[in-house]
């Protein structure tokens, strides 16, 4: 069975008396383990349709199906649950918490589910030394580098060990090698964890790694590809 | 507890704004501790002068003198009723007292008078009139003897050892009854009616005038400490219980007035404070409000990543609670500090109220005004303090709460 099922999507925004198609009847479906990247210019729907796959955002018709349940029936509660239990979110900017340390950051998952103090610890710690971090726990945000800072990211939004982890331009705000070195962390854990990875990205680097490219267009989906 | 760390930490993103909020409740709460300790000062002032002066902790007396104090209504049995009261409390002074009016003649003036008729030996130990007697001694078993203010004196042209006689038509006589009195005290209290028309004798002396011999207007139980009046009370209740015709009241019954006029001064005074607490927590609200409306992104995050809105709406209540705790601790300091200086020297408001003595609700209380520090009162407003700062906290957590993950993670 897919871990996400998307069929018939849409998604309106009112911009003034113009109403915008940012997703346009798309269709998709994506198996546990893929590492899946959604490509396409700016506008085109790569962001839309990762909000409506981590339940951040309501269609205006179709259907999200995530382990089998059906996102536009479940409350706001039922959704922040699935986000915490089964999702995990990277973002372009990093977006960590700033009064927290690199391990408060990786932990907050976790503490979120009540999973107690010393498994939490324990997990966290594998998981800063999964993305290179050792004897970085305690450093806040400010005294990390941009790439160490997503390494943080990828550490909180791993250490859940959710079912499908949505990457909105993780790499878009490193260097070169930063982002080959993110890439292939990410890479790793995909292939070590089967986690299931969906990015949605400009970057030709991420396109290179996926297994999977789904190019959108006026938000319909132009090309779906399995390398 | 992390949740609790983690508002604790928020706070102290923008140091200065906070610290600022913190001085805000910190004043505002020390001048609250401040006026309420003042106010206690004052109001035990008046309590203790009133019980002294104006009654006891206990007070014995006919039937119905408390609603009518007719100055005919007197209490018959008196001593026998002052003896039981001394068997029963032994710890308390008792001290029956006679309050005629009349007047009171010098060789060359005539002036109205309030004499009060009382045990001297007693009364030595409760009125503090005994401490303001400039000229001569209080009295004593001498039934001649008579202590006037400094303004009778000058009024009646008199000295120590003059002599007046009071004239005046008391009980069933239906003529003018006097008496003959020597001045032996002259005293200066600072309050003009006081000083002009109060006069004191031996209890014996103003029986006399009254044509009866064991009688008293109050016979007046004073204890150690006030907080023993509920007890003596019941004491008192149980000892008197077989004497007819009497009432037994505490000192909140028998000065009513001082009791309805401290409360309608606390009662003014709370509204006062009730405002400066809300002026203090819109100072809150702003700060926890900007402090949320900046990190708008972050909060669309958080919920992104699985937080609950109700879990972020309590980050933010945490975030007011914290800086009411903190604000409130440093007022507790800042508040006593404050007072300080109330307690150990007074406050002196003499120019500003013409006298070292003022009339208060009919007790003469200096114009030196002392704090007394009030734990419970202090502790209540310091709770409605915390209390006020979460509630302030209230609308932007209510903000929080309602922002949708998707909207809030595009503010920039």
């Amino acid at each position: 069975m897919p871990i996400v099922t998307v069929r018939g999507l849409t998604r309106e925004y009112q911009q003034g008396a113009v109403t915008v198609k940012a997703l346009n009847g798309v269709d998709l479906e994506i198996e546990e383990g893929e590492f899946t990247a959604l490509m396409g210019p700016s506008g085109s729907g790569k962001t839309t349709l990762l909000n409506q796959i981590g339940a951040l955002d309501e269609p205006t018709s179709g259907t999200v199906v995530i382990d089998g349940k059906d996102l536009t029936t479940l409350s706001s509660a039922q959704l922040s649950d699935l986000r915490l239990q089964r999702l995990g979110f990277i973002f372009q900017s990093y977006n960590l918490i700033p009064v927290l340390s690199a391990f408060e950051n990786a932990e907050f998952v976790l503490m979120l589910r009540g999973t107690d103090a010393a498994e939490r610890r324990r997990r966290v710690m594998e998981t800063l030394a999964d993305v290179g971090l050792t004897g970085m726990e305690h450093r806040r945000p400010s005294e990390l580098s941009g790439g160490q800072q997503q390494r943080v990211a990828v550490a909180r939004a791993i250490a859940g060990r959710p079912a499908l982890i949505l990457a909105d331009e993780p790499t878009a705000n490193l260097d070169s090698t930063t982002g080959h070195e993110l890439i292939a962390l990410m890479k790793g854990l995909n292939e070590q964890h089967k986690v299931t990875f969906v990015f949605a990205t400009h970057d030709p680097k991420v396109m290179e790694a996926a297994r999977r490219v789904v190019e959108l267009e006026d938000g319909k989906i132009a090309r779906d590809t399995r390398k | 507890m992390k949740i609790l760390m983690l508002a604790a930490r928020n706070l102290f993103r923008n140091t200065r704004r906070t610290l600022i909020t913190l001085m805000a409740i910190t004043f505002g709460l020390a001048m609250i501790h401040f006026t309420i300790n003042l106010q206690t000062g004052q109001y035990h002032e008046m309590i203790t002068k009133g019980i002294s002066t104006l009654a006891g902790h206990v007070v014995v007396s006919a039937a119905g003198y408390r609603d009518d104090p007719d100055p005919d209504r007197v209490l018959t049995g008196a001593d026998a009723v002052a003896e039981a009261l001394a068997t029963a409390l032994p710890d308390a002074i008792i001290a029956p007292r006679i309050f005629l009016g009349g007047l009171l003649n010098s060789p060359t003036s005539s002036v109205g008078v309030a004499l009060t008729g009382l045990d001297p030996e007693a009364e030595a130990k409760v009125q503090d009139i005994v401490d303001k007697i400039r000229e001569g001694r209080w009295l004593d078993d001498d039934v001649h003897g008579i202590v006037i203010g400094e303004k009778m004196a000058e009024s009646l042209s008199v000295g120590l050892g003059d002599k007046l006689v009071y004239m005046g038509q008391h009980g069933d006589a239906t003529e003018m009854t006097s008496q003959l009195f020597r001045v032996r005290g002259i005293f200066r209290t600072g309050s003009a009616e006081l000083d002009g028309f109060a006069a004191f004798s031996n209890l014996e002396a103003a029986r006399s005038l009254f044509g009866a011999g064991d009688i008293a207007h109050m016979v007046t139980v004073h204890l150690p400490e006030a907080s023993g009046t509920a007890a003596a009370l019941e004491l008192a209740r149980t000892a008197l219980a077989d004497t007819p015709g009497i009432e037994i009241l505490s000192w909140r019954q028998a000065l009513p007035e001082i009791t309805a006029m401290i409360q309608l001064d606390r009662a003014s005074g709370d509204v006062v404070l009730i405002i400066l607490g809300i002026i203090v927590s819109m100072g809150v609200l702003n700060t926890v409000l900007m402090s949320a409306l900046e990190r708008t992104r972050e909060f669309g995050v958080m919920m992104a990543i699985g937080m609950k809105p109700l879990q972020l709406a309590r980050v933010i209540l945490l975030e007011g609670m914290v800086l009411g705790i903190l604000g409130s601790l440093l007022g507790i300091g800042a508040g006593l500090l404050l007072t300080w200086p109330a307690i150990a020297w007074g406050i002196d408001y003499s120019e500003y109220l013409g006298g070292e003595s003022v009339d208060s609700g009919g007790v003469v209380v200096s114009t030196i005004f002392f704090a007394r520090i009030n734990p419970l009162r202090m502790g209540i407003y310091t709770l409605g303090a915390v209390v006020f700062t979460t509630l302030a906290a209230l609308y932007p957590a209510i903000h929080v709460a309602r922002l949708r993950p998707v909207d809030a993670m595009k503010h920039v």
